[in-house]
């Protein structure tokens, strides 16, 4: 087991997500996770790495500090991300997670990193 | 069946990769080093300098993956300071296509990889066929083709 298998099995037990992956920040690549079939985890994770990049860029502009959560909702879910040390862990949940659970968990996963 | 190897046909999906994915600068060429389609580059020297080094970069990889694992590496990324690259062979109708994309932080290796897939179909779907050589291909065709291709890309063609 990975020394990431813990975080990613403390977030997927909540209902609703559908994925948690480990993603590397810079090169948008998994580092570990698990998904429900159907859910294209490469694509979540570069896209989702690569929107935590921008929105740090705007953070830094306009002197705000780290991005502490990355919250993209949808129609019928959410993607979230938080994360430290080049490293971010992305939760997909659908509409049935709730949301707060699931952002205190990633909170407390991404000061695990 | 092969591709053939004039420049033109190739752009158009390049083009759009080149936007889906925000890299800087993307050479598709043909595994000899003779360039396909290019975007980025401002002079020919570089795009041919460009694909001699991808080339020989991509046969000496693959010949490593061939030691290691008996099976040639499709993809290769080298991290810099302020840019990356990536070199990666796409299958196209029995042969490859390799390409060299750059890029800084506007992008990333995983961007980059999730738009190869959308690339290579579109390069299948643009390549046209190669005609059944009449004589064989000789050293001096090579560099005259190359010539002439380059000089199509950068506008100074006949």
């Amino acid at each position: 087991m990975s020394a990431f298998a813990g975080i990613v099995q403390a977030v997927t037990r909540h209902r609703g997500v559908v994925a948690c992956l480990i993603v590397s920040a810079d090169d948008g690549i998994v580092v570990e996770g698990t998904a429900h079939v159907g859910v294209n985890t490469a694509a979540f994770a570069a896209l989702t790495a690569s929107l935590h990049r921008k929105a740090t860029r705007a953070a830094a502009a306009a002197a705000f500090g780290t991005v502490q959560v990355l919250d993209l909702e949808a129609e019928e879910g959410r993607v979230i991300a938080a994360g430290q040390g080049g490293l971010l862990v992305v939760a997909v949940t659908d509409a049935r997670a709730n949301f707060g659970l699931v952002r205190v968990e990633l909170l407390r996963a991404a000061a695990g990193l | 069946m092969a591709y053939a190897t004039s420049v033109g046909w190739a752009e158009a999906p390049l083009r759009r990769f080149v936007g889906d994915a925000r890299v800087e600068l993307a050479v598709l060429l043909h595994p000899s080093g003779q360039v396909l389609a290019q975007v980025g580059f401002q002079r020919a020297l570089d795009v041919q300098t460009a694909c001699a080094l991808s080339a020989a970069i991509h046969a000496t990889s693959g010949q490593l993956g061939r030691l290691v694992e008996g099976a040639p590496f499709r993809g290769l990324h080298v991290g810099g300071e302020a840019r990356q690259f990536y070199i990666g062979a796409l299958p196209v109708r029995g042969s490859e296509v390799l390409l060299l994309a750059v890029f800084d932080m506007e992008s990333s290796l995983g961007i980059v990889q999730l738009y190869l897939e959308e690339l290579r179909a579109g390069v299948a779907a643009a390549a046209p066929l190669l005609e059944a050589p009449t004589e064989p291909a000789l050293a001096e065709d090579f560099e005259r083709e190359l010539d002439r291709n380059l000089a199509k890309l950068f506008g100074r063609a006949e």
